[in-house]
């Protein structure tokens, strides 16, 4: 045996003992409590309690619960944080926004666009059921939103831009549809407020002592959670639309993409 | 009309994994199920399909069943063994080559299952396709020889045969 190997397996039992010995002696920390907090317990107690439905969301999914109703006007917030992010970056672009690339291009090899096209079904089944499941299992609006993003930023990869330069999903109708579902993700808090008379609350799910409104607590034979599967389902459509809409401007050829930023090299 | 007999085969598809992926059979992921199956498949049924008459045929759809029963027990577990006693021969008796593999298959899906099948093997990748002349360069952990009637037997046959039975 070299020196050489004698060295090498010397460093892996040395690097393997550096990085044992702190992980033994309690960089792990102390291990959570078995116990509920009572934070916790209150929301399980809550969110699925057909027994007391004064501060129930009919969803089963305490996390979505949260998520969505007893923090919704956070989440809210976040979904505008995120509209404004994805408006800025197209912003930067906006001279180019929605052309065809100068550049034809014909896509990665005919195995790859024939392998990839089945995974492209089976992306979105999982996706959508992603989204359409948020009150039932973890996951929701923006888990299945970003999952259903991945196909097309592939596809835009292995079938090259032109499939949607050329197809009828152009960029004004991503961005309606995006507009849409924000647009939808603002009113569904909304409508109880109006459908009250001013009665209700913002964010109002479930009927409440003061407020009689109240959103569907199941659809056809599952548990709707209200406004909570609408919520997700409009944001779902508008993760997968703003993914998308950001990933078509950044693969834009280089030709392309450098027009807008003539002029940057003299301080324009 | 045409676009929507092209629907089929991958709407049934996205219905099947909905479903398997939901862990569910209620009613909600059914009629759920249903639209988002059908709604894909329309919108990408061109894309996917070439011919919707072999999409839809069933003797195809269960010779591509018993091919992956077949590939899983049987070619992949006989190469996976060949690798294993190379693996652990001190020797290392390794004889690593490109050779060219001639195959029958023409339809592109049936040749990606070829390549996909041979790949998936140990102890052999494919590293080029030439589809027009129906040869296939694989990387060989050990090359027997490189006549192409005895690469191809060695390396494609099986996969070939069903290949062409399903797709060609």
């Amino acid at each position: 045996m070299k020196l050489r190997d004698v060295l090498f397996i010397a460093l892996i039992i040395f690097v393997t003992f550096i990085l044992l010995i702190p992980t033994l002696l309690g960089s792990i920390g102390a291990t959570p409590p078995g116990d509920l907090r009572n934070i916790a317990k209150l929301y399980l107690y809550l969110t699925y309690n057909i027994f007391n439905k004064s501060f129930w969301t009919a969803s089963p999914e305490a996390v979505t619960a949260i998520v969505w109703d007893y923090r919704g006007l956070d989440t809210l917030y976040e979904t505008i944080v995120f509209y404004t992010a994805i408006i800025a970056a197209l912003m930067l672009y906006s001279e180019i926004l929605g052309q065809r690339d100068v550049v034809g291009g014909i896509g990665l090899s005919f195995i790859v666009k024939r392998g990839f096209s089945i995974a492209l079904l089976a992306i979105i089944a999982v996706g959508f059921s992603t989204v359409l499941h948020g009150m039932l299992t973890p996951g929701g609006g923006f888990q299945g939103g970003a999952i259903v993003a991945v196909a097309p930023v592939i596809a835009l990869i292995v079938f090259s831009r032109k499939l949607f330069d050329y197809s009828k999903l152009s960029y004004r109708l991503l961005v309606a549809l995006r507009s849409l579902a924000l647009t939808g993700i603002v009113l569904v808090p909304l409508i109880p407020l109006a459908l009250t008379l001013g009665n209700g609350f913002i964010f109002q799910n479930q009927v409440k002592t003061l407020a009689r409104f109240s959103y569907p607590s199941t659809i056809i034979d599952v548990p709707m959670g209200g406004s909570l599967l609408l919520l997700n389902l409009f944001e779902g459509i508008a993760v997968f639309t703003a993914f998308m809409l950001a990933f078509i401007v950044l693969l834009y050829s280089e030709d392309l993409s450098k027009k807008p930023l003539e002029g940057e090299d003299i301080g324009y | 009309m045409r676009r929507l007999l092209k629907a089929i085969a991958p709407s049934i598809f996205v219905f099947f994994i909905y479903i398997v992926y939901s862990g569910n059979i209620t009613l909600f992921d059914i009629v759920t199920g249903l639209v988002i199956a059908i709604a894909t498949g329309v919108i990408l049924g061109p894309l996917v399909v070439e011919d919707w008459k072999k999409s839809l045929s069933l003797p195809r759809f269960f010779k591509l069943v018993t091919y992956i029963a077949r590939y899983f027990l049987i070619d992949e577990v006989k190469a996976h063994w060949n690798v294993i006693k190379i693996g652990l021969n001190p020797r290392m008796p390794i004889k690593p080559g490109i050779v060219r593999v001639p195959i029958r298959s023409k339809n592109e899906y049936a040749i990606t299952l070829v390549a996909i099948s041979i790949t998936n093997t140990p102890g052999t990748v494919v590293v080029d396709v030439d589809k027009e002349r129906g040869i296939l360069y694989v990387n060989w952990i050990y090359v027997v020889n490189e006549k192409p009637d005895i690469t191809y037997k060695e390396i494609a046959e099986v996969f070939d045969r069903y290949a062409s039975k399903i797709f060609d």
